[in-house]
């Protein structure tokens, strides 16, 4: 068991220098070094100064020195953004809160949702009900997030007043406003995952069903609600909960930017798209370091917890 | 369960208030702005969001007039008693620094601050430097490329205040380099290092706190100023709280339903919302034209098809200004000389191919044809926000429907001039640029943007690498005048504005027009638009 | 891989169909093939072969945007005339302040309305339209070749190939999907990346099409790494086959269900992720029309003109629906598991 941990351990570390090495690269091969100086340097700028920039931050070093400097300065917290001076983790302090908000908010409610709908569709597979939920979740999945953000804000704020237009109030400022600004954002959050979560959580639940452990179920006695309650959802939202986690490292580290960019809303997501538009590396660098360890992290904790569960997996 | 949760929401706006019901009661004046600074430490900054902050919180040895129009291009005595005396042809500026100076922090001014504020410029580096210090003062190359410890050509006296600054040539505008707030007079010692959310302490009327990066922060008043009272910059009447949102259109909206008070003048309100504000709003709202930038399009002088001035003139004469303007909500003046209205030396004199209107598309075509660069292949350079990417579409369509292969190319905002500045490599055809005065004096355009001495192989600001020769040396004789005599020398640059326009070295499109937007709780009478820096927060007033 | 007529007992040597639907082809009797009666099951589905249908229409809509510009509309999908002329009078495309007209719902220019640089928004919906499928098609195609190779390689081969393929895969797949398409698309505009050099409809596929490739390659290589143990594999073995050969004669048609069900979804996925690509600047790139950038330019307008929110993005919408539908049908109907729903029937 330790071994399968340790083994885990080390592939976690390799995945994330791999993935901050290709981010670096991409970035050093977008702006080689004298273009991130004369970026810097602005617009006026002559060739001695955009020079002096360039020694300044390193950038006629060969690209491991800057590679590992870039690394150590983000490891001990003192990376700053080099066009705005911004430390990058008070960048992403002040961009936190926001995009938790967000997550968390949105999180709870696609989850509840989806077993929610999920589950009904399946008992109710091939009738009716399930076919109206089909359509729905098929729905949710084939509309562009922001789309359903921009057709909310123009009907409900523009036209009809009953939200916000987009922007963030922040909780200890007043908790009625920080909810009322969220309320469109975790709606359309959750749409594309519902989707998604109930799909999946219906296959799953169908294919419980036929399980010989659900018929022993049966057999014993057990009611069709205890059945379900007991035996299939536990079983059907084992997969689920996994997915969830992921999902909700990848939204807290920056993935809902086209939730955040539409709403207006300046969490982690829109940093990393301003980042990139701002051709801003070391910023970037960061958040995707964070979102990436966060998302390993899980993945790699979920499967010690599936291997500790179940040793067959242990030993392949 | 959505639906339960939107009719929450619209329960919920009733309680708490919305951008469309409740006023704002707060105490503070709230402004909101669509960019953010790039930096509130003026050792860095050289963006228009930050200098309309930096410039009341740090106050230069020279400083400008807190008035509307073109009173406020006059330059006043900021931290010294009195303008510079300027000896020695022109290279030597001698000011003593007032007496009882302190900054926010409490500790006193000396006259030794002034040259550590010029070196941490330089050091940071300040995005004006390369232009407007290093080359100008002298001792100042040596120190920045470290081969001195301090800048040889500034000399002060902490005991007697007095302070001497020896250029490398007479440079006229260095009065108005004075007033930059990146010459803001802070503290020796400050780390050489951007100090982006704890800037140092200045002389002004105002400081910032509690900065949020890429959030907001607060502009309230300096405690300290009322004891030092220096004449011609007043004390201020409220805090400011500035906040950050990209959305213009929802910014304008809460200007509208006064939850916010003061809108960000270098947004653009969207042509929708306008009929709405005027009707509303006509109060407070107006949109002027301030005269200090040229929205214009260059030619490349030396690369096909512009290097023919049949080409070049095709342009001036077909372009449809009018829909220009459409395309920009309405807020373009039509234009056709480079200096804008407030700089002196703009022309008064009719324009050269006839006043700007929907354009004539068949002259224009025979023009191209007459040129013999017909069919040319041409490549349109374009930023990527609106509506400078909706101006460069129209553009590369009008080329085309002259008889050119126009295609566009959107370059994101962050890189783009960077990108077509790189002249050696890239020669740009042609495409889009601005240019905003950093002060009223002509060679802040000619010196920078159109004189052939100055064509840089990286970095380069005169996009159409321009080498005219009768330009080249107007720019080099006038440039010398200070900005004081220039009432003397503004037939001259009128005369070079007029051959500018005649010989189409450049397509200008228009002078852009900002508006002027508050809510109902702000004094609109008492508002003070400077026209180098923006709002001067120091008039915001509360009903 | 031809579909047979006659279903082999015992091993699937050389028939490319699904063992589980020969399985339940052999129980329904003979004279029915496998994918016969997947066909059947799919023609059962009415709502399935319905949205199927509606997808095509769209695609030959699209398809048929040079003759609506040129016949009906008598505008180019980047034409920006100043003015135009209806019923004999002639307007501003423009109004002052820059909001364009909205639709006619006249037959000729401007039948669905301007957008805000004056060009003829039905038009550029056709013309935007063949783009955004031109994309998804070039990015599924990208996606399911590569997608394929990779998990039938690192599947069969396990050890040193998997591990190495698994680790590329894990390092794409670490990146949430926009920002590495931003990444890449921006790259590619301001550098230019290997044979890319200049951001076309083309590199915008292939972008796509390789940030989706860990999402079909992981489900093909579970499924190689079980198939490789069966018995029909083990006989191709000790008949001497190459391994080359196992793969493509016993694993590839094995797994090809799988694959047929993936190319609809990914079909969606592309088009979808090209609005968003285009939306955040790292797509579609001015003045090449698209779903996306149509959206996209539409937002950057409001409160004014939101029909040019609307109307592209509710086609966009439909056509990725019909799309999803159809191959949720597919799936259905190619997927042997899906004996419950036909019990209920």
């Amino acid at each position: 068991m330790a071994r399968f941990v340790v083994r885990r351990l080390m592939v976690m570390i390799a995945l994330l220098v791999a993935i901050s090495i290709v981010t670096f690269l991409a970035f050093v091969v977008v702006l080689p070094g004298s273009d991130q100086a004369a970026m810097i340097a602005g617009r006026l700028a002559n060739p001695a100064e955009v020079h002096l920039i360039s020694v300044k931050y390193g950038f006629d070093r060969p690209i491991w020195v800057q590679y590992v400097k870039t690394m150590a300065n983000i490891f001990d917290g003192s990376a700053y953004s080099y066009q705005s001076s911004f430390n990058v983790l008070s960048q992403i302090e002040a961009g936190f809160p926001t995009t938790l908000s967000l997550a968390l908010g949105a999180g709870i409610i696609w989850l509840g949702t989806s077993i929610v709908v999920g589950t009904l569709a399946a008992i109710k597979a091939g009738r009716y009900t399930d076919q109206v939920l089909t359509v729905l979740s098929m729905i949710g999945v084939s509309m562009p997030v922001f789309f359903l953000g921009a057709v909310l804000i123009y009907f409900l704020g523009y036209k009809a007043g009953v939200i916000p237009l987009g922007g963030y109030v922040p909780l200890t400022q007043s908790p009625s406003q920080w909810l009322w600004h969220l309320v469109a954002p975790w709606f359309t959050l959750s749409v594309l995952f519902i989707g998604i979560y109930s799909r999946v959580l219906r296959s799953t639940i169908l294919d419980t069903i036929n399980e010989d452990f659900v018929r022993t179920a049966k057999a014993k006695g057990l009611s069709e609600r205890q059945v379900l309650l007991r035996h299939i959802l536990r079983n059907s939202l084992v997969p689920i909960i996994s997915l969830w986690g992921l999902d909700l490292a990848q939204v807290i580290g920056g993935g809902a930017i086209l939730t955040e960019s539409v709403y207006n809303l300046h969490g982690i997501g829109y940093l990393v798209y301003q980042s990139v538009t701002r051709l801003d590396t070391v910023t970037l660098l960061s958040v995707v370091m964070l979102t990436a360890l966060a998302v390993v992290v899980i993945g790699a904790l979920t499967e010690i917890v599936y291997a500790f569960l179940d040793p067959r997996i242990r030993l392949q | 369960m959505a639906v339960a949760m939107l009719a929450g929401a619209a329960a919920l706006s009733v309680l708490g208030g919305t951008s469309v019901a409740a006023a704002s009661s707060t105490p503070t004046v709230q402004m909101v702005e669509g960019t953010a600074p790039q930096s509130l430490d003026p050792g860095l900054d050289y963006t228009t969001q930050g200098s309309e902050v930096n410039w009341i919180v740090y106050t230069g040895l020279t400083t400008y007039a807190h008035a509307s129009g073109t009173a406020g291009t006059t330059l006043i005595p900021g931290l010294a008693t009195a303008l510079p005396v300027i000896s020695n042809g022109g290279k030597t500026y001698t000011v003593t620094l007032r007496k009882g100076l302190v900054f926010s922090n409490g500790k006193p001014v000396v006259a030794s601050d002034f040259a550590y504020t010029v070196e941490r410029a330089i050091k940071i580096p300040w995005g004006g430097s390369g232009t407007f210090i290093t080359p100008v003062i002298q001792g100042a190359t040596a120190y920045s490329t470290g081969k001195a410890k301090t800048i040889s050509g500034i000399t002060t006296d902490n005991a007697t205040g007095k302070i001497v600054i020896n250029l490398v040539a007479p440079y006229g505008p260095f009065d108005n380099v004075l007033a930059f707030p990146a010459l803001g007079v802070i503290p020796s010692g400050t780390p050489m290092t951007a100090q982006p959310t704890s800037p140092p302490p200045g002389v002004g009327p105002y400081e910032v706190t509690n900065i949020v990066p890429n959030t907001s922060y607060d502009v309230v008043k300096n405690p300290r100023w009322a004891k030092m009272s220096i004449p011609g910059i007043p004390a201020g009447y409220e805090n400011v709280d500035v906040k950050i949102s990209s959305n213009v259109s929802a910014n304008a909206l809460s200007v509208l339903n006064n939850s916010v008070d003061i809108f960000d003048w270098a947004d653009t309100i969207p042509g929708s919302l306008l009929s709405q504000i005027q009707s509303q709003a006509a109060d407070r709202y107006k949109l002027v034209n301030l005269g200090g930038s040229t929205y214009y399009i260059f030619l490349n002088y030396q690369e096909k098809p512009f290097n023919n001035q049949l080409a070049r003139e095709a342009v001036v004469v077909g372009l449809n200004q009018d829909e220009m303007s459409r395309l920009g909500s309405g807020t373009l003046v039509p234009a056709c000389y480079f200096l804008p209205p407030d700089v002196p030396g703009h022309p008064t004199a009719p324009c050269p191919y006839g006043t700007p209107g929907t354009g004539n598309l068949a002259k224009a075509k025979l023009l191209v044809k007459q040129s013999g660069m017909e069919g040319q292949p041409v490549t349109v350079w374009s930023e990527s926000r609106a509506p400078r990417q909706q101006w460069m579409t129209y553009y590369t369509s009008f080329l085309n429907s002259i008889g050119f292969k126009a295609t566009q190319k959107v370059i994101a905002d962050a890189t783009y001039f960077t990108t077509i500045g790189e002249s050696k490599s890239l020669h740009p055809q042609t495409g889009f640029a601005d240019w905003n005065q950093d002060f009223p004096n002509p060679v802040d355009f000619y010196g920078v943007l159109l004189d052939g001495n100055f064509i840089l192989p990286v970095n380069n600001e005169n996009f159409g690498d321009t080498n005219d020769p009768h330009v080249n040396a107007e720019v080099t004789k006038l440039g010398a005048t200070p900005t004081t005599d220039l009432s003397s020398v503004a037939s001259q640059w009128q005369a070079l504005d007029e051959y500018t326009a005649k010989h189409a070295l450049l397509a200008v499109f228009g002078y852009q027009k900002f508006p002027f937007f508050t809510s109902n709780r702000i004094i609109y009478s008492k508002l003070v638009f400077q026209p180098i820096y923006g709002w001067d927060l120091t008039s915001f007033d509360l009903k | 891989m031809t579909p047979t007529d006659e279903p082999h007992a015992g091993t699937a040597l050389n028939t490319g169909i699904p063992v589980e639907l020969l399985a339940e082809a052999a129980e329904l009797g003979p004279g029915i093939g496998p994918y016969q009666l997947a066909w059947r099951r799919l023609r059962r589905s009415r709502v399935s072969l319905a949205f199927g249908g509606l997808f095509a229409l769209i695609v030959v809509l699209c398809l048929l945007a040079p003759i609506y510009s040129h016949y009906i509309a008598h505008i180019g999908p980047n034409a920006e005339p100043y003015t135009f002329t209806i019923g004999g009078k002639t307007e501003d495309v423009l109004n002052s302040v820059g909001i364009p007209i909205g639709p006619t719902w006249q037959l000729g220019p401007y039948f669905l309305g301007a957008d805000q640089n004056n060009r003829d928004v039905a038009v550029r919906l056709l013309y935007g339209g063949r783009n955004s499928l031109e994309i998804g098609a070039a990015a599924t195609l990208f996606t399911m070749i590569l997608a394929t190779i990779c998990g039938l390689l690192a599947g069969y081969f396990r050890g040193l190939t998997d591990g190495i393929i698994s680790r590329v895969l894990d390092v794409i797949w670490a990146y949430p999907v926009y920002l590495l398409g931003i990444m890449l698309g921006t790259v590619i505009e301001v550098r230019g990346l290997g044979p890319f050099h200049n951001t076309t409809l083309m590199t915008t596929a292939a972008v796509i099409g390789f940030v989706y490739i860990p999402y079909v390659a992981k489900p093909i290589r579970a499924q190689v790494l079980a198939l490789r143990e069966r018995e029909f594999v083990d006989a191709a073995r000790q008949q001497g086959l190459g391994p080359l050969r196992i793969i493509v004669s016993e694993i590839l048609p094995n797994v090809a269900s799988t694959i047929i069900v993936f190319i609809p979804l990914m079909l969606a996925n592309a088009v979808l992720t090209e609005a968003g690509l285009t939306y955040l600047g790292a797509g579609v790139r001015p003045p090449n029309p698209s779903w996306g950038t149509m959206i996209s330019d539409g937002i950057a307008q409001i409160p004014a003109s939101f029909s040019n929110v609307l109307i592209p993005g509710i086609m966009l919408v439909l056509a990725v629906l019909s799309v999803n539908v159809f191959g949720d049908g597919l799936r259905d109907a190619l997927d042997p598991r899906a004996k419950i729903r036909l019990a209920k029937e």
